[in-house]
C-alpha cells in the first residue's frame, strides 16, 4: 500500500529524514519508535505534505500513486489520514460544518456522491457514540476549548467519519490518561484494523502498543530506520531504552 | 581668555550691534555670555559664531529658520500648552556664567533632597550639581562615562581616553562639527530630517550642544556613556542635539538622564536625538526623564518637546528606546524606529507618570520597510492628580516588507479620578504576511491591592509605590541596573501626595 | 462647512475624492433610544455610500447595530453613540472589499455616565487594491465609573496590495473602568489551513472555511443574521 524508499527532507534547510525506507501492506499495523528528535513527526508531516517540510531525495507511492505529487488535499482524498500530535484550533467553525465538508470534498474528488446532512449526521452520531464523545462537542469549534484528551479522541471521530485507507497516527496516545488510552486504542482497532487498511504508528512509548497490537515494529533513529522487528522489539525498547538499539 | 575665544565674541558683538536697533534687538548692555533674549537670524549666526562653527554648518542652521519661520507648532496632540513666545526666551547661555560651587552645602537643598531619595552617590552629586572638583570625583567602579552637559554646552568629559583606545569616538557635538566633519555631514538631518517638524526644525537652527557618538566597525563599546542633562539659567530654552552612529556590527549602550532644579517659569526644550545602526549593529538608549513637572497647581514646569527617531539601516540591527518619563509639565516625544534593514529590530519600552497638572503626550513609530524585521511596544502609562497622559503610536507595514512582526501592549494606571488616561494606536498594514497584534487596557489599583500591601505594614504611599513599580516592571526591567533603582525611586518620589 | 481633507482625523484614510463628490452630506440620521428601551438596526451597505447615525441610548437601555459593509467603490458608516446610565451599546461589523475598493467604518462610542456597557467586533477582509479602515474610539466621561467597554478588532489581508488601517483609540476620564481593546492585523493561520488540507478540503475551500470563520460569530444574534451571514460568504466567494 505505501511504499517509501530512500526519503530524504528537510525543514528549513535542516537535514531531518535522511534515506529512510519503508513498506507498509494492506491488513499491517506498523508502530515507529525512537528517541525524541529522530523525525518521527518529521515523517507524518512530509507524507501529509506539509508545507516547509521539503523533499529532497527519495520516492513514496501510495497504492501506485506517486504520492509526493499530491496536493495535501489531495493525498486525504486518495485515502490517507494524518493524525496529529497536536490537532489545530479553528474558531467559528463547527466540528460538524468542517468534517461534512471535508468528506464531501474526499468523495467528489473519488467521484462519490456527497452526503446529505441527514446522512452525515448519522455517521457522526455513530463514531462520536463509539468513542464517547458528547454530540455536544461535534457542534463546537473545531478543537476550541478542548482539553488535551478531548482533542486526540476528537481526531479519533474524524478518522472513523473519514473512514480513511491509511492512518498516519502521530503521537496519539501523548496527553491521554489511562481510560481514554483504551478508548482510543479500541477506536483504531474498530476502524482500521481490516484487511483493507492499513495504521502507521507514530509512538514514543508501549504504553498504546498494549492496546493496538502492531504486525511490525520499527526504531527509527537520526532520520532512518535502523532496526525492525516484530511485537517484542516494542518491549525490549521499553526495558533497554533507544540508546543501546539505535547504536 | 584666549585669541580664539575673543575672534569669537567679536563676531557675536558684531551680530548683536547690527540688530541693536531691531523691534527684538538686543540691549547693548548684553553679557558676552548670553544671547539676548529673542529669535531672529542674528541670533542664529550669533551661536554659530560663539561655537567658532565652519561656515557650512551656520548654512545649514540659517536654512532650518527661514524656514522655521514658515512652519506652524502641531496641533494634534491631546496636550494644553499655553501659546509659547518665542521672542521671550533666551537661545544661548554658557556655563562659566554661573559661579562653580565650593561644595554640596551651596547647592539648592530640593535638589539635594531629591539626589539623595535617588540615591545618587556624592562625588557624582558633586558632578551634577556643578560643584568644584566634581569633575575629578568620577566612579570608575560604575564604568559609566558622563558628557555632563551644564546648560548648554558640554564642560566635563571623563573616560575619554579609554573609550579613545576602542576607537569610541565620545564627544561634545560643537566638537565633533569641528573635528569630524564628514562624519557629521553624512548622518546630521539624515533620520530626522530638518523639515520634519517644527520643534526640530527650530532645534536645527538653535541648538546649542549636545552629544556625538561613533562606535566602530564590530566593536563592543566599552563601557555605558552617558549625558546628564541640566537646565539650570532662568529662561534658557534647551536645544540639545545628539547624533549615534553604531558601524557595522558594533555596540553601545546609551544613559540619558535628566534633573533640573526648580523654576517657576516655563521653560522650553527641543532636543533631536538621531541614532544610526548599520549591518549588524546595535544600540540600547534608556532615558530617564525627571525635568521639573511644575508645583502641585501645574504652575511652572518644563516644556518638553523632543524628537527621537532611529534608523535600522543595515540588516539585523537593532535599536531599543527605553524610557522613564517622570518629569515635565508637558512631553511631546516619540521616540521611533525606521525598520529599513532586513531582519531589523526595534523595541520601545516606556513607563510615564504624570501627577498634578503634568500633560504627556508619549509613544512610538514603527515604520516597517526592510523584510523580516519585527518591533516591540510596551507603553505603561500612570496618572495622578489631575493629570493627563497620552500613548500615541504608529505601527506600519509598507507593501514589499513580508514576514514583518509587531507587538504592541499599553497599559493605563489610573489613580484617581481627576487625571485621563488616552490611548491612540495608528495601525496601518499593507502587506499580507505582516502579524500585527495591539492590546491595551486599563485599570486602578484596587482596594483589595493596598489594604493587602498595607495590611503587610507598608504606608499608603509606599503601597502605591510598590504597585506601581510592579505594573511598570516589565520596563524597568530593560534598565541598566544603575538606572533602574534609581527610576524605581523616582516613580515613587513622582507620585508624592497623590494618595491619601 | 468645506469637505474633509486627511488632516481631519475622521477621514485620514479615506478615498478623499469620493467624499468631496458627496459632499455636502445629509443630516446624520438621529436615533434615540428612550429609557429601559431596545433598539436593533442592520445597516448593509453595498451602493458606495456614506451613513451617518447619531444615536443617544437612554438610562438602561440596550441598541444593537450590525453593519456589513462590503459594496461601490467608497463605503462609509459612521456611528456617533452616547451611552447613559446603565445602557448597553454592541456593533458586530464586518467589511469585505476587493478591487480598488475603500471601506471604512467608523465608531465614537461615549460613556457619559455610570454603568453603561459596549462591545465593537470589527472584522475586515480585503483583497486586490481594496482598503479597510476602522477608526474606533471610546471616551470614558469623567465620573462615567463602572463602564465596561471591550472592542475587538481584527483585519486579514489577501493580497500584498490590500490595505488594512486599524485606530482602537481610547479615552478615559474616569477611574473605575474596564477597558480592553485587542487588535490583530495577520494573514490566515498555516497551521490551520495545512489542518484543513489534510483533511481533504483544497486550499480554496480551506481558505474560504478559515474566512467564514473569521467573519462568522459577528453577526450571531442579529435580527438578521441568516441574511447577513449568506451575504457577507457570497461577497467572499467572489474574493476567493
Amino acid at each position: 500500500m505505501l511504499q517509501i524508499t530512500n526519503l530524504h527532507a528537510t525543514v528549513g534547510d535542516k537535514p531531518i529524514l535522511k534515506g529512510l525506507t519503508l513498506s507498509l501492506n494492506a491488513g499491517e499495523i506498523h508502530a515507529i519508535m525512537g528517541p525524541n528528535g529522530a523525525g518521527k513527526s518529521t515523517l507524518g508531516y512530509v507524507l501529509s505534505g506539509r508545507p516547509g517540510y521539503e523533499v529532497t531525495d527519495g520516492e513514496v507511492t501510495f497504492n501506485g500513486q506517486n504520492l509526493l505529487d499530491l496536493e495535501p488535499h489531495e493525498r486525504a482524498a486518495a485515502g490517507l489520514f494524518l493524525g496529529f500530535q497536536y490537532p489545530v484550533e479553528i474558531p467559528g467553525v463547527s466540528n460538524v460544518q468542517f468534517l461534512r465538508e471535508a468528506l464531501n470534498a474526499q468523495r467528489k474528488h473519488r467521484g462519490e456522491a456527497p452526503l446529505s446532512g441527514a446522512e452525515f449526521l448519522k455517521v457522526a452520531r455513530e463514531q462520536a457514540g463509539a468513542l464517547g464523545m458528547d454530540m455536544d462537542m461535534l457542534k463546537r469549534p473545531v478543537n476550541v476549548g478542548f482539553s488535551g484528551g478531548e482533542k486526540k479522541r476528537n481526531e479519533m471521530v474524524q478518522m472513523g467519519i473519514i473512514d480513511p485507507a491509511l492512518a498516519i497516527l502521530d503521537e496519539t496516545d501523548s496527553g491521554l490518561d489511562i481510560d481514554a488510552l483504551r478508548i482510543v486504542g479500541d477506536g483504531i482497532n474498530r476502524i482500521m484494523r481490516k484487511p483493507d487498511k492499513a495504521v502507521l504508528l507514530i509512538t514514543h512509548y508501549q504504553r498504546l502498543l498494549d492496546y493496538v497490537k502492531p504486525d511490525f515494529v520499527h526504531v527509527l533513529a537520526d532520520g532512518r530506520i535502523t532496526r525492525s522487528g516484530g511485537p517484542e522489539l516494542a518491549l525490549e525498547l521499553e526495558r533497554d531504552g533507544y540508546k543501546e538499539l539505535a547504536a | 581668555m584666549s585669541d580664539d575665544m575673543d575672534i569669537k565674541d567679536k563676531a557675536a558683538w558684531d551680530a548683536a550691534d547690527r540688530v541693536a536697533d531691531y523691534e527684538h534687538g538686543w540691549s547693548s548692555d548684553i553679557e558676552t555670555d548670553f544671547a539676548p533674549k529673542g529669535l531672529t537670524e542674528d541670533t542664529v549666526r550669533f551661536i554659530s559664531a560663539k561655537k567658532n562653527e565652519p561656515e557650512w554648518m551656520l548654512e545649514w542652521r540659517l536654512k532650518a529658520f527661514a524656514n522655521w519661520k514658515t512652519m506652524t507648532p502641531p496641533d494634534w496632540a491631546k496636550l494644553n500648552v499655553p501659546p509659547i513666545d518665542y521672542q521671550d526666551a533666551y537661545y544661548y547661555a554658557e556655563p562659566k556664567a554661573k559661579p562653580k560651587l565650593g561644595s554640596l552645602d551651596e547647592v539648592d537643598p530640593e535638589i539635594l533632597r531629591i539626589y539623595e531619595k535617588l540615591g545618587i552617590p556624592i562625588a557624582e552629586q558633586k558632578l551634577l550639581a556643578g560643584v568644584e572638583g566634581g569633575e575629578d570625583g568620577g566612579l570608575p567602579q560604575r564604568r559609566v562615562a558622563v558628557d555632563a552637559v551644564f546648560d548648554s554646552v558640554s564642560v566635563a568629559t571623563t573616560f575619554r581616553a579609554e573609550l579613545e583606545r576602542a576607537g569610541v569616538i565620545f564627544r561634545s557635538i560643537s566638537e565633533a562639527i569641528k573635528e569630524y566633519p564628514e562624519l557629521v555631514k553624512k548622518w546630521l538631518g539624515k533620520i530626522v530630517p530638518m523639515h520634519d517638524n517644527y520643534f526640530a526644525t527650530l532645534n536645527c537652527a538653535v541648538f546649542s550642544d549636545g552629544t556625538f557618538v561613533y562606535i566602530p566597525e564590530g566593536v563592543r563599546c566599552p563601557m555605558e556613556l552617558s549625558t546628564y542633562f541640566r537646565i539650570n539659567a532662568e529662561n534658557t530654552g534647551q536645544f540639545e542635539r545628539t547624533l549615534i552612529i553604531a558601524d557595522k556590527g558594533s555596540y553601545v549602550s546609551y544613559l540619558e538622564g535628566c534633573t533640573a532644579p526648580m523654576r517657576d517659569e516655563n521653560q522650553l526644550h527641543a532636543a533631536v536625538v538621531e541614532l544610526v545602526a548599520l549591518d549588524d549593529a546595535e544600540i540600547k538608549y534608556s532615558t530617564v526623564q525627571n525635568w521639573y513637572p511644575g508645583d502641585a497647581e501645574g504652575k511652572g514646569g518644563i516644556y518638553n518637546f523632543v524628537t527621537k527617531r532611529a534608523l535600522c539601516q543595515g540588516k539585523n540591527s537593532k535599536v531599543s528606546w527605553t524610557q522613564v518619563e517622570t518629569g515635565s509639565a508637558v512631553t511631546w516625544k516619540y521616540p521611533s524606529c525606521v525598520l529599513n534593514g532586513e531582519n531589523s529590530v526595534g523595541e520601545f519600552y516606556s513607563v510615564a507618570v504624570t501627577n498634578n497638572y503634568q500633560q504627556a503626550d508619549t509613544g512610538t513609530k514603527m515604520i516597517h520597510n526592510g523584510k523580516g524585521s519585527r518591533s516591540t511596544i510596551v507603553s505603561k502609562g500612570i496618572s495622578a492628580g489631575h493629570s493627563n497622559n497620552t500613548y500615541r503610536g504608529l505601527v506600519r507595514v509598507a507593501p514589499n516588507a513580508e514576514g514583518v512582526r509587531n507587538f504592541t501592549q499599553c497599559d493605563s494606571l489610573l489613580l484617581g479620578s481627576l487625571s485621563g488616561a488616552h490611548t491612540v494606536p495608528y495601525i496601518e498594514v499593507r502587506n499580507p504576511s505582516a502579524q500585527i497584534e495591539h492590546e491595551a487596557t486599563t485599570s486602578k489599583i484596587s482596594d483589595d491591592q493596598m489594604f493587602y500591601a498595607q495590611a503587610r505594614g507598608l504606608n499608603a504611599e509606599e503601597a502605591v509605590t510598590l504597585i506601581v513599580n510592579g505594573f511598570a516592571k516589565e520596563v524597568l526591567q530593560q534598565l541598566p541596573m544603575e538606572f533602574a533603582v534609581e527610576a524605581q525611586k523616582l516613580l515613587g518620589i513622582s507620585l508624592e501626595g497623590s494618595v491619601g | 462647512m468645506p469637505a474633509p481633507t486627511r488632516r481631519d482625523e475622521a477621514w485620514r484614510y479615506s478615498d478623499i475624492a469620493a467624499v468631496e463628490s458627496a459632499w455636502p452630506l445629509a443630516t446624520p440620521e438621529n436615533i434615540i433610544v428612550p429609557v429601559g428601551g431596545h433598539y436593533a438596526r442592520t445597516i448593509v451597505q453595498e451602493t458606495g455610500s456614506i451613513h451617518q447615525i447619531d444615536i443617544a441610548i437612554g438610562k438602561g437601555a440596550t441598541a444593537a447595530i450590525h453593519i456589513l459593509n462590503i459594496g461601490g467603490n467608497y463605503g462609509r458608516v459612521e456611528l456617533n453613540v452616547t451611552l447613559h446610565e446603565g445602557a448597553d451599546f454592541k456593533l458586530g461589523g464586518v467589511q469585505i472589499g476587493g478591487n480598488t475598493q475603500t471601506l471604512e467604518i467608523i465608531t465614537t462610542v461615549t460613556h457619559a455616565e455610570p454603568k453603561a456597557t459596549s462591545s465593537q467586533i470589527v472584522r475586515s477582509v480585503l483583497a486586490d487594491t481594496a482598503t479597510g479602515t476602522y477608526l474606533g474610539k471610546v471616551a470614558v466621561a469623567r465620573d462615567a465609573q463602572l463602564t465596561d467597554s471591550v472592542q475587538s478588532v481584527k483585519a486579514m489581508l489577501l493580497d500584498r496590495s490590500a490595505t488594512a488601517n486599524a485606530k482602537p483609540e481610547l479615552e478615559i476620564y474616569a477611574d473605575d473602568v474596564k477597558c480592553a481593546h485587542g487588535c490583530a492585523i495577520g494573514e490566515l493561520d498555516p497551521m490551520g489551513l495545512f489542518y484543513l488540507q489534510a483533511r481533504g478540503l483544497a486550499p480554496a475551500d480551506a481558505k474560504k472555511l478559515m474566512l467564514q470563520a473569521f467573519v462568522a460569530g459577528v453577526f450571531e444574534g442579529a435580527v438578521d443574521e441568516e441574511m447577513l451571514t449568506e451575504a457577507a460568504l457570497k461577497k467572499l466567494g467572489e474574493l476567493v
